[in-house]
């Protein structure tokens, strides 16, 4: 029974949770008032060790391969989630096997055939040099492939480095990662690629650096009030006064509850950072010339794009693509990841949770799933 | 297609006069057209409006008379527009444009052409605001300018000219030989740019009003050449003008107006004391387009009539248009592709030949459009002493991969260099070497810079392995023979053919002895020349005049004129 959350507590636990996303304030305010009324509600869940009431309560359980196939399976549903998903496989595909084999050699030119019109030789045609065009957007897509997981890595470290100093509860921390933020968000992520640029020279770092800080200072920017908002609620004060570390805390229950955000946050900026590449590439300080990389292809072949229009169209097809790709990915890891918005997480957590709960208590795990189906009705 | 240019001045008057009120009638005639289209959207809300007066019948009796009145207004005018038209176009013979506008490439930075370098402000002022004493003609050659004649005593140290009478700089200073001796003795006093290609010039001096005297401390067969260039302009040295903004010259075009970012506008010189090479065109506006593509829409939409250089890709698509001509000119660039005669890997002279030898020049210059010329030794075909070279180093991987071998390398030993070249020269060339190299085992990484930082890092520091230029200037076979010059090449022999190519008297011998020490250059191998680059000029049909070689060093534009075709 400790297992299991009370009925009533977890659906207003999961209302209070929905009015999060929406970022009001007011649901906060419920459900401490909520929470009030059941303090010990509260304390007995975390004696319990369960990590995470409000919205993981019945999702913590699953075992992962299983929550995957689930997330995959409702994100391959949505027209927009399966796109992304095609998009990202073809994507990794072709990275991984211009690694070992590209139609032609990269280091391969022909003069002679420069800017040839798409023939069976050269699927997409020649650029300036003679080079194959589809070869260098397959090699591209690997450096993209690159930049864009590396700027994700460095966005979400800086992000939530910013984002646990702005909601932290020493004051001073807060103020001033509030300050340094706002500050700081102004610097446009084109001059300081052109700042990182002039001692190191053009290189994937500048470009990964450059993306990572303002894409980092963005995110912390955004998800600063929902995870404000989960930092001042009543399991986080519980947990912190049962003793709970200040990063256990962060990690366990406030970086969770602002997962919606995050993953749209992330996602843009993997997309965004594709696009930044192209545009630094072609100001001259992204990747350096010999490096294959889409941003490359469409800065040789925008050169003539009045009297070829042809080789400029496939690098911006594909970035178009990709690009597109990410955000409607991030959306659909927003829509399909979150239990509180995709009802088959919580019927799987719940039909297990269910069998185990259910010989204990019968009446109250009944009450769980209708509630469940209640709220499915409604989305 | 009737040009007059002032021979006859009261008929060129008349026909500007009638040019004038025929554009008027025309322009009246393109304003008609507005209210017709005008006129037929009233006509639509005519009908809305009848029926409006169905709905409100007190009104309806007024409404028609209006419509009808207007309607009416509306055919008189379209009427008179027709007759106007007709008649202008019978009245409308094609004239000479007032104005032509020139797209180049490259802007000056500023207009202060005895400090600033660039050769942009070679090519739009010299010969067009400024005059030098010699100037130059269209096959590189000197011949008479602000001087009629000249003579050189034979031991080659004195030049004597004689200059022409009655010259006046543009703001009605007469130009004089005390002009001349000022303007050569300053640039000597204050080191102003170029001087030191006149190093040998000792002094000037003017014996009287028209005489100018050159006194030289070696022969230099090269002094008159120079003279028509930057060393040899006369500048008024009662003048105080600012002159990096304006200039007071004695050229047939004043400087009108000048933006580094956008254009410069010149006019013609109403002052200008010669009749030769009096301005045809009233206004001249060159624009500067350095992107290929803006460059191309600005003459395909009609902001430039003439466009040099245009991208000689984009040259198919002009030419099948049958709207603009398009031809290929000679001229003096060469891409230099030198190898540090004192690097670590480029010392060896097997590797600098392997190099040579893998180089497909043919594909290179088919890439670019087809249009360039291969060019073997350091000296381009317009310049005494041209030879053609580019048997000396034909395309053969096989002996380059010899040569490789031999200096130790292979392709699965490869030798690891860098090329660094400035970025405007675009990344194609640099993948192109890259490419051919290593098909012989080198290893060769692009590093593409700011133009600055090239200048800075090769040019005066001499830090490179590989490096590649544009070197656009006529006369330099000099550098050659300079061993701190950034090639660091330094061959004995070379440097005394050259000192025997200055001192020689007559023009003959000079490039004798030239041709033998640029054959010695080639065959050392400090370099690779990939190609002789021939700037392509596209011009709408209908102008005239326009410089057809060596527009990249010298432009002079007195005989532009632009008559447009009509339809």
């Amino acid at each position: 029974m400790e297992e299991r959350p009370g009925t009533a507590d977890r659906s207003s636990a999961e209302r209070s949770g929905a009015r999060e996303r929406a970022g009001a304030e007011r649901s906060g305010v419920q459900e401490r008032s909520g929470n009030i009324g059941r303090p010990t509600g509260t304390k007995l869940r975390r004696h319990t060790g369960s990590p995470r009431p409000s919205r993981n309560g019945c999702f913590g359980r699953l075992p992962v391969r299983v929550r995957l196939g689930i997330i995959l399976r409702s994100m391959w549903e949505r027209p927009g989630g399966r796109f992304a998903l095609v998009i990202m496989v073809l994507w990794l595909a072709v990275s991984v096997v211009s690694l070992a084999w590209t139609p032609y050699p990269l280091l391969f030119t022909d003069g002679d055939h420069a800017w040839a019109s798409p023939t069976a030789a050269h699927p997409l045609g020649t650029d300036g040099v003679g080079a194959d065009v589809l070869s260098w957007l397959m090699a591209g897509s690997r450096t993209d492939l690159a930049i864009a997981v590396l700027t994700v890595l460095v966005s979400a470290v800086i992000g939530l480095a910013l984002t646990a100093a702005m909601v932290s509860n020493r004051r001073w921390l807060a103020t001033s990662g509030v300050v340094v933020v706002d500050a700081l968000i102004a610097i446009p992520t084109v001059l300081l690629a052109l700042l990182f640029a002039v001692p190191f020279g053009a290189s994937v770092a500048v470009i990964v650096a450059a993306c990572g800080i303002t894409y980092g200072l963005n995110m912390a920017r955004i998800v600063r009030p929902t995870a404000s908002l989960a930092a001042r609620s009543a399991y986080v004060e519980a947990a912190r006064a049962s003793g709970v570390g200040m990063w256990r805390v962060f990690f366990r229950h406030i970086v969770p509850s602002t997962f919606p955000v995050l993953a749209v946050q992330l996602s843009m900026s993997a997309g965004t950072s594709i696009l930044a590449e192209a545009g630094l590439t072609y100001l001259g300080v992204g990747v350096p010339s010999s490096v294959p990389s889409w941003g490359h292809s469409l800065t040789t072949s925008v050169r003539l794009i009045s009297v070829y229009p042809l080789t400029v169209l496939w690098p911006g097809l594909v970035v178009t693509l990709v690009v597109t790709a990410l955000y409607l990915l991030g959306d659909a890891i927003r829509d399909c990841a979150d239990p509180l918005a995709n009802p088959r997480l919580r019927q799987a957590a719940g039909g297990r949770a269910l069998v185990r709960v259910g010989s204990l208590a019968g009446r109250g795990a009944g009450r769980v799933t209708d509630a469940m189906h209640d709220e499915e009705a409604e989305s | 297609m009737v040009q007059s240019n002032g021979a006859h001045g009261m008929s060129d008057a008349t026909e500007t006069d009638t040019t004038a009120q025929a554009t008027a009638r025309q322009e009246r005639g393109e304003e008609n057209q507005q209210p017709r289209v005008a006129a037929d959207a009233s006509t639509n809300v005519s009908t809305d409006a009848s029926l409006n007066a169905h709905a409100k019948q007190r009104k309806s009796g007024r409404k028609p008379i209006i419509w009808v009145i207007a309607a009416l207004v509306i055919v008189a005018l379209v009427a008179c527009c027709a007759i106007v038209q007709t008649h202008a176009r019978k009245a409308a013979t094609p004239t000479a444009s007032e104005s032509i506008a020139i797209g180049i490439k490259l802007a000056p930075v500023s207009l202060d052409i005895r400090n600033q370098s660039g050769s942009a402000l070679e090519q739009l002022l010299i010969g067009n605001v400024y005059e030098a004493l010699v100037s130059r003609n269209s096959n590189n050659e000197v011949e008479p300018g602000l001087a009629k004649s000249w003579t050189i005593s034979d031991d080659g140290l004195t030049y004597t000219f004689k200059l022409n009478t009655h010259m006046r700089f543009s703001n009605g200073d007469t130009l004089d030989a005390t002009d001349v001796a000022w303007s050569i003795n300053q640039l000597k006093a204050k080191q102003y740019y170029n001087s030191d290609q006149v190093e040998n010039l000792k002094q000037a001096s003017a014996p009287d009003a028209t005489t100018v005297k050159l006194t030289l401390s070696k022969p230099d067969a090269n002094m008159l050449w120079y003279l028509s260039g930057r060393p040899g302009l006369v500048f008024d040295k009662d003048a105080r003008y600012d002159a990096k903004t304006t200039a007071i010259g004695s050229g047939p075009y004043l400087v009108k107006s000048f933006d580094s970012s956008s254009k410069l506008v010149l006019q013609a010189n109403p002052n200008y004391w010669g009749s030769a090479h009096k301005a045809r065109t009233n206004t001249v506006t060159v624009r500067f387009l350095p992107d290929d593509n803006a460059a191309f829409n600005a003459l395909t939409s009609g902001d430039v009539q003439v466009l040099s250089p245009v991208n000689a890709n984009m040259t198919g698509k002009l030419k099948s248009s049958g709207k603009y001509t398009v031809k290929a000119t000679d001229g003096s660039d060469k891409f230099v592709l030198a190898f540090n005669c004192t690097g670590a890997k480029t010392s060896d002279k097997r590797v600098r030949q392997a190099i040579r030898y893998a180089i497909n020049h043919k594909e290179i210059i088919a890439s670019r459009g087809g249009v360039d010329a291969a060019l073997g030794g350091p000296i381009p075909s317009v310049d005494p002493g041209y030879e053609d070279l580019t048997g000396l180093y034909p395309y053969n991987p096989t002996k380059a991969k010899e040569l490789m071998r031999q200096a130790g390398y292979s392709t699965s030993h490869p030798l690891k260099l860098t090329l660094t070249y400035a970025n405007v020269y675009g990344s194609e060339l640099g993948e192109q070497l890259r490419s051919q190299l290593s098909r012989i085992g080198i290893d060769l990484s692009v590093n593409t810079v700011e133009f600055s930082t090239w200048l800075q890092d090769v040019h005066a520091n001499g830090d490179y392995d590989l490096s590649l230029v544009d070197h656009a200037e006529s006369h330099d076979f000099y550098k050659w023979t300079q061993p701190d010059y950034y090639y660091h090449y330094d061959n004995p022999q070379v440097q005394a053919l050259y000192g025997k190519a200055l001192a020689a008297t007559n023009d003959k011998d000079s490039a004798r002895y030239l041709k033998q020490a640029a054959r010695m250059v080639s065959e050392d191998a400090p370099a690779d020349w990939l190609f002789a680059y021939r700037v392509s000029v596209a011009q709408v049909k209908g102008v005239t005049g326009f410089p057809s070689r060596l527009t990249q060093s010298v432009l002079p534009l007195w005989k532009v004129a632009y008559t447009p075709v009509t339809a």
